[in-house]
């Protein structure tokens, strides 16, 4: 049955539960009701008195009243108005309350043209401040590189706080003060402490909050190109909208999506973009770490390939196609080809994808019943931001870690060293914390629980109820992607036939198997029997220095792509902005790129991984037979394309099936008296990400964290491929016989998260 | 009742038991903050940042969360006061009775603007919301005293009573 009830004499349709303020707003006609206290993810207050509109009754003895459409629920046949003058006198005056401290600063204010406080009092006819009183002001706080506080626009619409309280459980930001001397802020200076701190600027209706990375480099929001995008940082997938001016980035908002990421994003998201920006990024195709002509560099890759004795590595980091492609290309030429580098990775991708259907973020918050394994806020923080709003709704959380994380300050926490944790993940199904729900959820990162963890993981869930959930999260976009061409063996394969030398050339895409990937340490000791390596990526990285031929691909707004994230969703992101020629340089080194038209007007910056390998397809003459392989792959993989405004499609559970068959290494065997490892992260960290500086200027320091009953100041830990020696950081939230590092000390030692390690203390720093 | 500003020790254990039972004797340890609070005030003058931190751990509430009840209540103390702290009312019917004036004449005797400390270190005089003596407007509010209605010399004779530490409440 359809609902509606009547604004101004309009069918507004609704769906019981809703207020009528939503309603409006979801039917797309709230031009008619200002408001600002309401957020459609924060819900009502009624503070702000602003969203008013006039019930008439059925009744001829009740006369009309004015009431707040935000605290009326809708119900049908309801008779509502706002075009009446005591409604509109209403809006107005209240705006004018509101508008009593607010600055008339709005040419130099970074929200104007995006205002929602500049959009009402326009919409509401205010124009005239009777009240002739000074205005109050405040001392704006620092919090820090992300967030600006100008606290003198406030309105008190009490939405920061309650995004950042009770919907993101933050507890280093709060409201102080009563009547008209409240402000919104810190207990003193510093960073926002929290992951989700750059909602703030999203969420406030005015230029109280607003982005700080934004104002190094500001634009008027009407001069921005914006498009719709996919976030590149963690396999979740939020879709965002870039901003971008004269071909660069600028700054990245949330788009929303209902199953996903809803209205927010984390800091990741938002704050890592300037890796598009960054000084070091790779722009120009290099031959042997110079500066080359793009023909020589594509002509020398091609002789390379012609000889037949290459290889092809891709990567979760790049998109779909652009794995596809390369796939298509070894296929082509019969060529050994990995999607991941590691065999350990690739165990870890398989058993990923053999879980079933994961929970999308909005299942997770309607969740009653979780258990997170790992660290989930550093992996994948809007993961955790759903935890925390199925917290708000009152669900049971239980942590499984190697350390007291975010999330376990908030629910049951078990410290347990990476080997119990293995242990503990496969008894859960007779556990305490997941009887009694309706709705059990269990997520996990990936890299603590490693592929046996995964594998312990499915088995539980086969002996939960048939409603239980599980996820499996990794800070990649495209694992799930890659992962279908991560067949059972494939990385072995290609690291047997360069130790036999039957390749002596490899031609990477979006890796770093030199640098910080997954089992790099081996990687390194492999590549003294390569003649050179080629490298498509869009960051500077150990293999992009030490690659012979290096090309530059667009990032990923500047192109268009697919990205599988953890639920095996496909979503398409589309070309934002064209980076422009003068950050090229291409007239001293040639013709430059064809545009989007597949002219030659202007030089433009790089172009997309696809472009590269369709050029080499052609100057080794498979180019039909590249392309039609391409189409095939994809057809197969997502027969109907995804728009980038649509929410994306699903792979078909039969895809999947294949894994559950995948090959499971044995889980490593620590002894009791053994150091285990386990991998720090924090919610800033991804290979993207670490060059934009403003984020990592709140990264924690690099070291050995372990419990503080260990007395040495630094260590030196040994490993299969090597040694690595950090300073030792006390942390009295890590469990004692746990030795946390990074992911790059793990590429250095050779080893994975769960290992046992030997390890020398030393008490010199 | 006098306001002491003299440094209290945190660790004092008599002090340290006083609260816990506070904690204790709530429902739940959060609902206990006001009583903390107050007690803490009470034993230290004001509730200065390691006091805060304090009622913070033995509430389990974040230092934030105590921020804004600190801040909320104009009776909680967030910074050093006079031996008697005098809290004058400039809500609606104090105003239109005069209350600018006993306000002027109180910061000029004590020469420091509202909320410092007088030069004696005697007095700390904070405008104050309503305090429900509409009835003997304008009315003022020492220590925990209600007084009114106040004019220039009954106020002139508080001040020099407060001054010589001789005034006693009734």
């Amino acid at each position: 049955m359809k609902h509606v009830f009547y604004l101004d004499g309009q069918e507004i349709p609704f769906v019981p539960g809703q207020n009528v303020l939503e309603a409006t707003i979801a039917a797309g006609q709230d031009r008619q009701i200002p408001y600002f206290c309401f957020h459609p993810a924060l819900g009502s207050l009624g503070a702000c008195r602003q969203c008013a509109v006039k019930m008439y009754s059925h009744d001829s003895k009740h006369p009309p009243r004015i009431t707040m459409a935000c605290l009326l629920p809708a119900s049908d046949d309801l008779q509502l108005v706002t075009l009446e003058n005591d409604v509109h006198t209403e809006h107005r005056e209240i705006i004018e309350l509101l508008m009593t401290n607010h600055p008339l600063d709005c040419p130099v204010c970074d929200e104007g043209g995006q205002c929602h406080l500049q959009d009402m009092t326009v919409q509401t006819g205010h124009s005239v401040r009777h009240y002739g009183g000074p205005k109050r002001t405040y001392r704006n706080q620092n919090l820090g590189p992300l967030v600006y506080q100008e606290m003198n626009r406030c309105i008190t619409c009490y939405r920061c706080v309650r995004f950042y309280q009770d919907a993101a459980l933050g507890e280093d930001f709060g409201v102080f003060g009563s009547r008209n001397r409240v402000s919104f802020g810190r207990l003193e200076d510093g960073p926002l402490e929290s992951p989700f701190s750059g909602n703030l600027v999203e969420v406030c209706p005015t230029g109280v909050f607003t982005d700080k990375v934004f104002r190094h480099d500001y634009v008027r929001v009407w001069d921005l190109q914006q498009g719709p995008s996919v976030c590149p940082h963690c396999a979740v997938g939020c879709n965002t909208t870039p901003g971008a001016r004269l071909g660069t980035l600028r700054r990245i908002r949330n788009r929303q999506h209902p199953e996903i990421n809803g209205h927010f994003l984390c800091d990741r998201g938002r704050y890592a973009f300037p890796y598009v920006t960054a000084h070091s990024r790779p722009l120009q195709p290099r031959l042997k770490g110079e500066t080359s002509r793009q023909e020589a560099v594509l002509r020398q890759l091609a002789s390379r390939l012609e000889e037949g004795r290459s290889g092809f590595l891709g990567s979760p980091r790049e998109d779909l196609q652009s794995n596809l492609g390369l796939f298509a290309l070894a296929d082509c030429l019969h060529a050994p080809f990995a999607a991941v580098t590691s065999s350990w990775a690739e165990a870890l991708a398989q058993q990923c994808l053999a879980l079933p259907q994961a929970p999308s973020l909005q299942e997770v918050a309607a969740a009653d019943r979780i258990v997170v394994i790992g660290d989930l806020d550093s992996i994948a923080p809007m993961a955790g931001f759903a935890v925390r709003q199925a917290l708000g709704r009152g669900a049971r959380l239980t942590v499984l870690a190697s350390s007291r994380t975010g999330l376990a300050r908030k629910g049951d926490y078990r410290p347990l060293r990476p080997s119990a944790l293995r242990d503990q993940v496969a008894q859960l199904a007779d556990d305490p914390c997941l009887q009694g729900g309706r709705v059990p959820v269990l997520l996990a990162t990936a890299e603590t629980l490693g592929p046996s963890g995964l594998y312990a993981l499915r088995k539980t869930l086969e002996k939960l109820p048939a409603n239980a959930r599980a996820g499996a999260f990794v800070n990649r976009p495209n694992l799930f992607g890659a992962a279908y061409f991560a067949a059972d063996g494939h990385t072995e394969r290609l690291q047997q036939a360069l130790r036999q030398r039957e390749i002596n050339h490899l031609l990477c895409l979006g890796a770093d198997p030199l640098g910080e990937d997954w089992g790099a340490g081996a990687w390194r000791t492999l590549s003294s029997g390569l003649e050179g390596f080629a490298l498509l990526d869009m960051v500077d990285s150990a293999t992009a220095r030490a690659a012979e031929a290096l090309l530059p691909v667009a990032a990923f707004p500047e192109r268009a792509g697919l990205f599988v994230n953890y639920e095996g969703r496909i979503q398409a992101f589309a070309p934002v902005y064209q980076r422009e020629a003068q950050v090229l340089h291409s007239a001293v080194h040639g013709s430059g790129f064809p545009d989007a038209a597949g002219g030659m007007k202007h030089p433009l910056g790089p172009p997309s991984p696809l472009f590269w390998l369709g050029r080499l397809a052609e100057l080794l003459h498979v180019h039909e037979a590249w392309q039609k392989r391409l189409d095939f792959y994809l057809h197969f993989l997502c027969p109907a394309a995804p728009d980038p405004d649509s929410p994306g499609v699903l792979l078909p559970d039969t895809i999947r099936a294949r894994f559950e068959i995948a090959t499971l290494p044995l889980p490593p065997t620590v002894g009791p008296e053994q150091w285990e490892l386990d991998i720090f992260r924090w919610y800033g960290g991804e290979t993207l990400a670490d060059t934009a500086e403003d984020l990592q200027s709140l990264a924690p320091l690099r070291g050995l964290r372990v419990h503080p009953d260990v007395q040495a100041a630094s260590a030196t830990l040994q490993g299969p491929c090597g040694q690595l020696h950090l300073p030792v950081i006390p942390c009295e939230d890590m469990v004692q016989g746990v030795i946390a590092i990074d992911q790059e000390g793990f590429a250095e030692l050779g080893l994975y998260p769960g290992d046992p390690v030997e390890v020398t203390w030393e008490q010199e720093p | 009742m006098s306001s002491p500003t003299s440094t209290v020790d945190l660790h004092d254990d008599a002090l340290l038991a006083r609260l816990r039972a506070l904690v204790a004797e709530s429902p739940v340890p959060e609902a206990a903050i006001s009583e903390v609070l107050q007690a803490l005030q009470k034993a230290r003058g004001y509730i200065d940042d390691e006091a805060l931190q304090l009622a913070a751990t033995l509430t389990g509430l974040s230092p934030v969360k105590v921020e804004e009840l600190c801040t909320f209540y104009s009776l909680v103390l967030r910074e050093p006061v006079g031996t008697h702290v005098m809290r004058v009312c400039d809500s609606i019917a104090c105003h239109m009775a005069g209350a600018q004036d006993i306000l002027t004449q109180a910061r000029q005797h004590c020469g420091v603007g509202f909320g410092e400390v007088s030069r004696s270190g005697k007095l700390t005089v904070i405008p104050h919301v309503c305090i429900g003596m509409c009835d003997r407007a304008p009315a003022v509010l020492v220590d925990q005293e209600a007084l009114g209605p106040m004019d220039k010399q009954a106020l002139t004779q508080l001040l020099a009573q407060l001054e010589a530490d001789v005034w006693k409440p009734s």
